[in-house]
């Protein structure tokens, strides 16, 4: 058993016409297959458009977390801007990286519009910080496997907050259902310039 | 090995522990109490390496205690939970890593009970109810079935009591006592320990 | 006499004094005033910027007042250097205290905290002290709204209404007569903050390029900080000279005429 599937879990982002979604099960895990909660969000808010999951080991899931919003904190007041989706990419692939041979055992997801141009970005991390920035969407976690069989089903580009919501609850769900130590429900949120809207999915609970 | 087991409803939470130390093969002692009180209203039950669990809890409680005694006013639960774990956190990463599993119980009149769940690998994550070792794998279904927010202390005593009696039915190892503790709105309080004896009148009543 | 035992910030003077904190705080009696005046809905910072220049690039929107964390604001006069060290210890510590406990750092923790390091330069041999009074405001769930002052001494208290800075003891008497204990809005504290100032500032008329005003609210149980633009400041302003010129007219009408 790897040390990445303890807790179990997975997050996918997407890429819509100037949105973006992102979604995360929500079962918390231990030893693999012994369930301690199903309410177990791990996509984190760190800004007006700015989203990022953490899915892996749970405690590194609060760990980061914690130590995102420090360096983010400080940036924001040093700077008194906004941070933008690229520059977190970078601040939390430093992060990682200064972990390099004792790392944090998750594989971040980032979604988010651009502060300025409104531009839609996704980008994703492997443990010590390598970013991969697509054009479509990302996945990662337990069901990332599954995650990629669905979305490369199922995704088209330039949708709608809608049609997009539609496509990554639909991949999210059926992914988790292949995997074993993923689902027990889901959040889904889709980010657009002027509005943030929360859905909580629901899906098989076995 | 051991066990320890917690709930909690809108008055109160309550936690209970198996009193069982044991070397090796051998028990040393069946009237062990793993339930330290932190403050006035938060309940701490810890398991694991025995020296660990209680070096830790005492350095935790010690801190919990410092920060009152500095500042006049105490910690929250949800404060003390998070000092916890980022302490955890902090020595899962050293050379000399605790190896205890936690549940924190805590009172307050804003949000009732509150219970959180942490491992060894500083994991943590507020529940309705939670347990540790091996007794909690079966007494876990129990809680499932039993458990409602607005419970009175004797239901929730009295599922304590089914839970020990599972336990005890179906574990292969002995935990003939356990010891109870509760909080709520007037602090902390030590219920009758749970016995063999206790199960047997039980049955006998019905 | 005194040059024996001021070169060094560690030694005491015969006399039982420590002369480079005394001129730390003499430095800081030349600076920009601050005053702070908590009210019963919130608190108000007004601050005087020293260095007007119309050929000074304005990247910074504001140059005197900071934001902390999420509950606080604050204040500095004196050396602006040492200000800036201070500003960025004062962030860390809160962003310290938030990752071990999970909370905004309660207010008097984190002057504490930051007065524990200026206590240290009047103590350990070879540093100077930081030249630097700082206004806190903030809010905390233990006790609501609060305006705290710190000096290069280390020491702090908290108060209802106070000034640092130049002309600040003229100030406090002045805010000690005028404040209205248990009665203040925002709207009165923010005309008593600039009455009072244009009392200590050395220029005839208020000038908003000349002050920063600061606002800290709890809206929806969130703190709500602000920085008020020109605008709002010049109304401020508007409205303070129309009451002092009425006060005036009023006070020559009543004059018996020769």
């Amino acid at each position: 058993m790897s040390i990445m599937s303890y807790n179990g879990g997975g997050v996918v982002a997407m890429k819509g016409k100037n949105c973006v979604a992102i979604a995360c099960d929500l079962r918390l895990g231990v030893s693999q297959y012994n369930t301690i909660a199903t309410d177990f969000e791990k996509v984190f808010q760190f800004g007006p458009h700015l989203f990022c999951g953490l899915p892996g080991l749970a405690t590194d899931t609060l760990t980061v977390k914690d130590k995102l919003r420090f360096r983010l904190n400080m940036y924001e007041l040093k700077e008194d801007r906004k941070m933008s989706p690229q520059v977190f990419t970078s601040m939390l692939s430093n992060l990682l990286y200064e972990r390099r041979f004792g790392p944090y055992f998750i594989e971040p997801v980032i979604a988010g519009l651009d502060p300025k141009t409104g531009e839609p970005y996704v980008a994703s991390m492997d443990l010590i910080g390598c970013p991969e920035k697509p054009e479509d969407f990302v996945v990662s976690g337990t069901c990332g496997p599954q995650l990629y069989g669905m979305c490369e089903a199922l995704y088209e580009p330039d949708q709608g907050p809608e049609d997009l919501f539609e496509t990554i609850s639909q991949a999210l769900v059926n992914a988790c259902d292949r995997d074993a130590i993923s689902g027990w429900g889901g959040v889904v949120y889709i980010i657009e310039k002027d509005k943030i809207t929360r859905k909580t999915l629901k899906t098989r609970m076995d | 090995m051991e066990t320890i087991l917690g709930l909690r409803t809108d008055n109160f939470c309550i936690l209970a522990s198996d009193m069982t130390a044991a070397h090796s093969i051998i028990v040393m002692k069946s009237n062990e109490k793993k339930i330290y009180p932190v403050s006035d209203q938060i309940l701490m039950a810890a398991t694991g390496q025995q020296g660990d669990a209680h070096q830790f809890a005492e350095y935790i409680v010690k801190n919990v205690q410092l920060y009152k005694m500095r500042n006049g006013y105490g910690l929250s639960t949800a404060s003390a939970a998070h000092f916890i774990r980022q302490n955890l956190a902090e020595y899962l990463r050293s050379q000399t890593p605790y190896n205890v599993n936690l549940l924190l119980g805590g009172f307050e009149e804003k949000t009732g009970g509150q219970l959180y769940y942490m491992d060894y690998l500083a994991s943590s994550h507020e529940v309705k109810y939670g347990s540790h070792g091996y007794g909690g794998v079966i007494a876990l279904s129990i809680l499932e079935r039993y458990w409602r927010p607005d419970m009175t202390e004797a239901e929730a005593y009295d599922i304590m009591i089914k839970c020990v009696e599972e336990i005890q039915r179906r574990l292969i190892i002995n935990l003939p006592n356990f010891h109870i503790q509760i909080v709520d709105k007037n602090g902390i309080r030590v219920l009758p320990d749970i016995t063999t004896a206790t199960v047997l009148s039980k049955k006998s009543q019905a | 006499m005194a040059r024996r035992y001021d070169s060094r910030t560690t030694i005491f003077s015969p006399e039982g004094r420590l002369y480079q904190v005394e001129y730390a705080m003499e430095a800081i009696s030349h600076a920009g005033t601050c005053l702070g005046i908590l009210a019963n809905d919130g608190i108000v910072l007004v601050a005087e910027k020293k260095t007007v220049n119309k050929l000074l690039d304005e990247s910074v929107y504001s140059e005197k007042i900071y934001k902390l964390n999420d509950n606080m604001i604050c204040s500095l006069a004196g050396i602006t250097a040492d200000a800036n060290v201070l500003t960025n210890e004062l962030r860390l510590i809160s962003q310290r205290y938030l990752i071990q406990y999970g909370k905004t750092i309660p207010c008097e923790q984190l002057v504490s905290w930051l007065c524990d390091i200026k206590q240290a330069y009047t103590q350990y041999g070879g540093k100077r002290p930081f030249g630097v009074s700082i206004l806190y405001m903030g809010w905390d769930d233990q006790y609501g709204y609060q305006l705290y002052q710190s000096d290069p001494s280390g020491n702090y208290s908290g108060w209802k209404a106070t000034c640092i800075g130049q002309n600040s003891s003229a100030a406090v008497s002045s805010l000690k007569t005028e404040y209205k204990e248990g009665e203040m809005t925002i709207k009165d504290a923010l005309a008593l903050g600039i009455k009072v100032l244009s009392k200590t500032l050395d220029t005839a008329r208020l000038q908003t390029d000349r002050i920063e005003v600061a606002t800290l609210q709890r809206i929806n149980d969130k703190c709500v900080t602000r920085i008020l633009p020109d605008t709002e400041v010049q109304a401020l302003i508007d409205t303070f000279e129309k009451a002092e010129a009425e006060a005036a007219a009023a006070k020559k009408e009543k004059q018996p005429k020769p």
